[in-house]
């Protein structure tokens, strides 16, 4: 018999990657190219993601193609109520951006808890979304937002968020493809809510909300959540609950937000069991849909 | 007295926080051979064979350890039952097989990855309660798993419950809590002509040389411990872990040799706090007065000796907390398991106990319709009372001042709210109160000693400076500059005329451990004697110097059935007031506020003494809320930081008041008591007090983690709503 392969039992001690090419190219066709050609090549945004895992030998690219040379990637655009968010923005950018706050609650609110000072810095909008961690906290928000994406590759095509995640880890990015921008409408009653994991603020449970109201009542509801399952997924039976409620409403918000997990086969770990995520679901959902009842 | 009490500024301070401290990892010198451990990673095996060609042939690799190669391959605190590299049998994850000696660290981990051993797995006890299942593996094959089963008779506990107009039964488990100290297990070992030097951390050096010369059959004056500057110990260095494994490398080769462990292989590769099971059954009569408790605790003892006969001993003198009960009676058990092994860890079984005891005595009041403050009132230790185990407490008794004390502090400082945002709908707050007792020293008869050599210069006109010889591991609780200042402020002399030589083997007399709240206690009090008799020689004319050893007033074993026996010479008591704020729709608990009373008899450095009690109340915030550390079929699953969760800053309350009492101890230097474990041993049950005050439900297992707080409020609500069904029907 041999090791159990334990984490620290592994090559290089969790510290040292292979050995792998890199290259800083200076435009998206470039990167496009280098990205056909290399072996075995990925994508480097921010690094949160995959510096680590190339620590750990668990990806071992052999080229690395690095987006920083292209800041034209980096950026957040108005038209009229469409945004535009470059795959390159860092969430300490958008966790910064007082606009987006009162036009996107949820996706500010998301980018402002999430991880820690140094990854916020550098991690990106795109990275995370294309790294698809099941407990990451903007797929829930492209869901809810109904987010669309831009990629490049040989043609460039649009994928839409309910399309884009497909697994943990997994999207439906192609090899020799890159996310260059995601765009959406204004959620000016928007709002992202987590119970996190002390150490990494992953989220154990994280819902986005996107309401439309009229006055003071909910017309329509996209509710998404994260952490739970495999993929984010939207609470579709709550959304049909929350039509009709009354935003000041706290009791009716709590019981349209019960069963938010219904359906779905609901991860349990030593972080959180699946009973106390399902449990918290409604809960975390509930209070989601309070923040984002008022203007922010 | 000018520097006794004084909040003196800790000389090492600067070097600790700029980083030119030398710690053991920073003893590293280019030239030096790496030492990697292979470690067994299953819970019970038998060693089939081990295959080291692939790591020998590696480029860099001078050498693959094993049994074989360590002459007496047994150590350990009170019995020799571990093996340095195990032979035949491994008995947890964390058991060492096989030591790789290379050119570098990398080299040595890239060996120790290509040793292949074989094993033959058996069958793996991972609880206490499948220990002491009847025809259970046993872990050591030629032992019971039970390694001490210490009972504690007192009056009657039948016609005790006879008496009680409420009993009230309770069941409370602990878990495992990692001791987490920031410097990294880590040592350099070299031959210095004759002698074996081991230069590492620890907390004990003359106890680190006599086990590790028994290894090597040398001298123990052959083998010389040097301590590096120690980055935190909280009982995590009392067992030896990584220094004997650098010494074999260095013994064995002849050159110098490095080693260092990464956090997985600390976390798994040292002992941690026992767990616990406690089944308690406590009788009140109508007034308040407990009149009997019966107590069964079970300690998950791992799958090495380490000090759990000990640590069992005092969880169980300290079962009914600082409490006067006419009758008692306590079953302990520590058993073997295939567990990581459990051992001294701040408070030493006293934690674990007083969850138990003092929730229990909040529940009683509750039960009785009684102010919980009037009911430890009216059984709380006096002066005069005998103990469990059947004589007089040490004189000093102070628990009652200590805790009128915590309750002036709770009315004046928790009167008005907090400094917090008003709290949302699902948030609620609440105030709970408890009492610890906690022996300072070592206990039960172990033989207490604490030596000490003061050299003055000196002419026959002044005393112009001296020297202070005592062997104190200085692990970061500022034991130095505490027997620094014993000495300066006993030979009246300015703090920078007394020149301290404390971290070697070979140049500073054995002063027992730092452990068990004892060093400023044992340490002081060896320091001050000595000085006394230098000065004494000085002015009879002799040589100015003494060497004194100390030793307390005795203690003696306790009878294994009745308990009977004389524990300690000294405690310290303490009782805190803690303010949680909990959401009860999640179960996230914070603390708020904390007030933390300690008779510390005397503080010989204020500023150290409020240290010790923040830096505690760290972990004690941690081991009540936050340090889970489960396992699974021995395997533990938190072996790192980003899964084991201490707390960091913003877990800690905003408002902590550590509140000294100073009743002088009659044997303590100054009077001094010790103060290290004490504010780890109310903690929890004070926290537990105040969720219980927020939201009507008891938590009953540590650490009290979100999930286990949500899950008993939803269970007290269920049970308030059938009773309230019931009554309707
Ligand atoms: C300590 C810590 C805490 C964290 N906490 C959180 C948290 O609370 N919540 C949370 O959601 N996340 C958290 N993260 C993850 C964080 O969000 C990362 O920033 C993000 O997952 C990856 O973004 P990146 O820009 O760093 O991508 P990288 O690490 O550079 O890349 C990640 C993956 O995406 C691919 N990729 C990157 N950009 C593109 C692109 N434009 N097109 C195609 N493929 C691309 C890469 O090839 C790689 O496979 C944490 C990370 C760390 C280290």
């Amino acid at each position: 018999m041999e090791s159990d392969g334990s984490t620290f039992e592994r090559e290089g001690d969790g510290m040292i990657p292979t050995t792998f090419n890199y290259f800083r190219p200076h435009s998206i066709e470039e990167a496009l190219l280098l990205l056909r050609q290399g072996e075995a090549a990925k994508i480097l945004a921010g690094g949160q993601s995959l510096i680590p895992m190339m620590k750990l030998r668990v990806a071992e690219p052999k080229t690395l193609i690095d987006l920083q040379g292209v800041p034209e990637l980096a950026h957040v655009t108005w038209a009229g109520g469409h945004c535009t968010v470059g795959s390159l923005t860092s969430h300490a950018t958008l966790a910064a951006d007082a606009d987006l706050r009162q036009k996107a609650g949820a996706l500010w609110d998301a980018a402002n808890g999430l991880g820690d000072p140094q990854v916020r810095n550098l991690g990106t909008i795109g990275g995370a979304c294309a790294h698809a961690d099941p407990s990451g906290d903007y797929p829930a928000v492209m869901l809810a937002l109904d987010a669309c994406f831009i990629v490049a590759g040989e043609k460039t095509r649009e994928v839409a968020a309910a399309e884009f995640f497909k697994g943990t880890f997994e999207t439906a990015l192609g090899a020799g493809e890159i996310l260059t921008k995601i765009t959406f409408d204004a959620a000016p009653r928007s709002a992202y809510v987590k119970l996190e994991h002390a150490a990494s603020h992953y989220a154990l449970v994280g819902v986005a909300v996107v309401l439309v109201m009229s006055r003071d009542t909910i017309e329509d509801a996209r509710i998404a959540i994260t952490g739970l399952a495999d993929v984010p997924f939207r609470a579709s039976g709550v959304e049909r609950s929350l039509r009709g409620v009354k935003g000041n409403n706290v009791a009716a918000i709590k019981s349209a937000c019960a069963g938010a997990a219904a359906g779905q086969d609901v991860r349990g770990d030593i972080q959180a069991s699946s009973a106390y995520r399902t449990a918290m679901a409604d809960i975390v959902a509930a209070r989601a849909v309070r923040v984002a009842t008022d203007p922010r | 007295m000018k520097i006794i009490g004084a909040s003196v500024p800790r000389p090492d301070a600067l070097d600790k926080v700029t980083g030119a401290a030398r710690y053991p990892a920073d003893l590293v010198k280019a030239g030096m051979l790496h030492a990697a451990a292979v470690f067994a990673h299953r819970a019970h095996a038998r060693i089939l064979n081990i295959e080291a060609s692939g790591a020998r042939a590696l480029p860099g690799v001078h050498a693959v350890l094993t049994a074989a190669d360590v002459p007496y391959n047994r150590f350990g605190l009170i019995v020799a039952d571990q093996a340095l590299l195990c032979e035949d049998v491994v008995r947890f994850y964390g058991d060492r097989v096989a030591l790789v000696v290379a050119d570098s660290a990398a080299i040595a981990r890239d060996g120790a990855a290509r040793v292949n051993v074989s094993y033959e797995d058996l069958p793996a006890v991972t609880s206490a309660q499948a220990a002491l299942a009847p025809g259970a593996q046993r872990v050591h094959a030629d032992r019971s798993n039970v390694l001490l089963h210490q009972k504690i008779r007192k009056g009657d506990v039948a016609a005790g419950f006879l008496q009680a107009d409420v009993i009230l039964e309770g069941k409370f488990t602990t878990g495992w809590q990692e001791h987490a100290y920031l410097q990294p297990d880590a040592g350099i070992s070299y031959w210095e002509g004759e002698k074996l030097v081991l230069e590492t951390a620890g907390q004990w050096l003359h106890e680190d040389r006599r086990q590790i010369a028994a290894m090597f059959e040398m001298p123990e004056e052959n083998v010389v411990i040097r301590y590096a500057k120690i980055g935190g110990a909280f009982g995590g260095r009392e067992d030896l872990s990584l220094p004997p494994l650098v010494a074999l490398a260095a013994w064995k080769l002849r050159r110098p040799v490095a080693m260092v462990w990464n956090r997985e292989e600390s976390i798994i590769g040292h002992h941690k706090r026992h767990p616990f099971t406690i089944t308690t059954k406590w009788g009140a009569k109508r007034d308040g007065t407990i009149v009997a408790a019966e107590i069964e605790s079970i300690a998950d003892g791992g799958a090495y000796a380490s000090t759990s006969v000990e640590v069992l001993k005092c969880a169980s003198i300290f079962a009914c907390g600082p409490y006067s009960i006419p009758n008692v009676a306590t079953d302990g058990i520590v058993v073997y398991t295939n567990n990581v092994p459990s051992g001294a860890f701040r408070g030493f079984g006293t934690p674990q106990a007083h969850f138990a005891a003092e929730s229990m005595v909040t529940r009683l009041a509750h039960a009785l319709g009684l102010d919980p403050a009037d009911v430890r009132r009216k059984n709380l230790y006096k002066e005069g009372d005998i103990e469990t185990t059947g004589h007089p407490l040490p004189p000093g008794v102070s628990v009652r001042a200590v805790f009128e004390r915590c309750l002036e502090e709770k009315a004046a400082r928790f009167a008005l709210p907090a400094r917090r945002p008003e709290p949302a709908n699902s948030l609620r707050r609440g105030i709970g109160i408890a009492c610890g007792i906690k022996n300072v020293g070592y206990s039960f008869g172990f033989p207490e000693q604490a030596t000490a050599t003061v050299e003055l210069d000196a002419t026959p006109a002044e005393i112009r400076g001296a020297i202070v010889r005592v062997g104190a591991a200085e692990v970061g609780q500022g034991a130095h500059l505490v027997l620094r200042q014993i000495a300066a402020e006993t030979l009246e002399l300015p703090l920078e005329a007394v020149r301290m030589v404390t971290d070697d083997s070979s140049e500073a007399p054995n002063t027992g451990s730092a452990s068990a709240s004892r060093m400023t206690f044992m340490g002081g009090r060896a320091v001050k004697d000595a000085a006394e008799a230098a000065r004494r020689n000085w002015v009879a004319g002799a040589k100015p110097e003494a060497t004194v050893q100390y030793r307390p007033p005795r203690t003696t074993p306790l009878d294994l059935e009745t308990g009977d026996g004389i524990p300690n010479y000294c405690y310290g008591y303490s009782a805190q007031a803690v303010e949680v704020e909990v959401d009860v729709l999640t179960g996230v608990t914070r603390v708020l506020r904390v007030i933390s009373v300690h008779d510390v008899g005397r503080a010989i450095n204020r500023q150290q003494v409020e240290g010790q009690i923040e830096g505690c109340l760290a972990q004690a915030v941690g081991y009540a809320l936050t340090e889970n550390m489960p396992a699974r079929d021995g395997k533990l699953l938190t072996p790192y930081f980003s899964t084991y969760l201490l707390p960091t800053t913003l877990d800690m309350p905003t408002e902590i008041y550590p509140v000294i009492v100073e009743s002088a101890d009659p044997n303590g230097p100054f009077g001094a008591r010790g103060v290290a474990e004490m504010p780890l041993v109310p903690f929890a049950p004070a926290v537990a007090a105040a969720i219980f005050d927020a939201t009507g439900a008891w938590v009953s297992d540590l650490p009290m983690t979100p999930e286990r707080v949500l899950r008993a409020i939803e269970e007290t609500r269920r049970r308030t709503t059938a009773s309230a069904e019931a009554l309707v029907r």
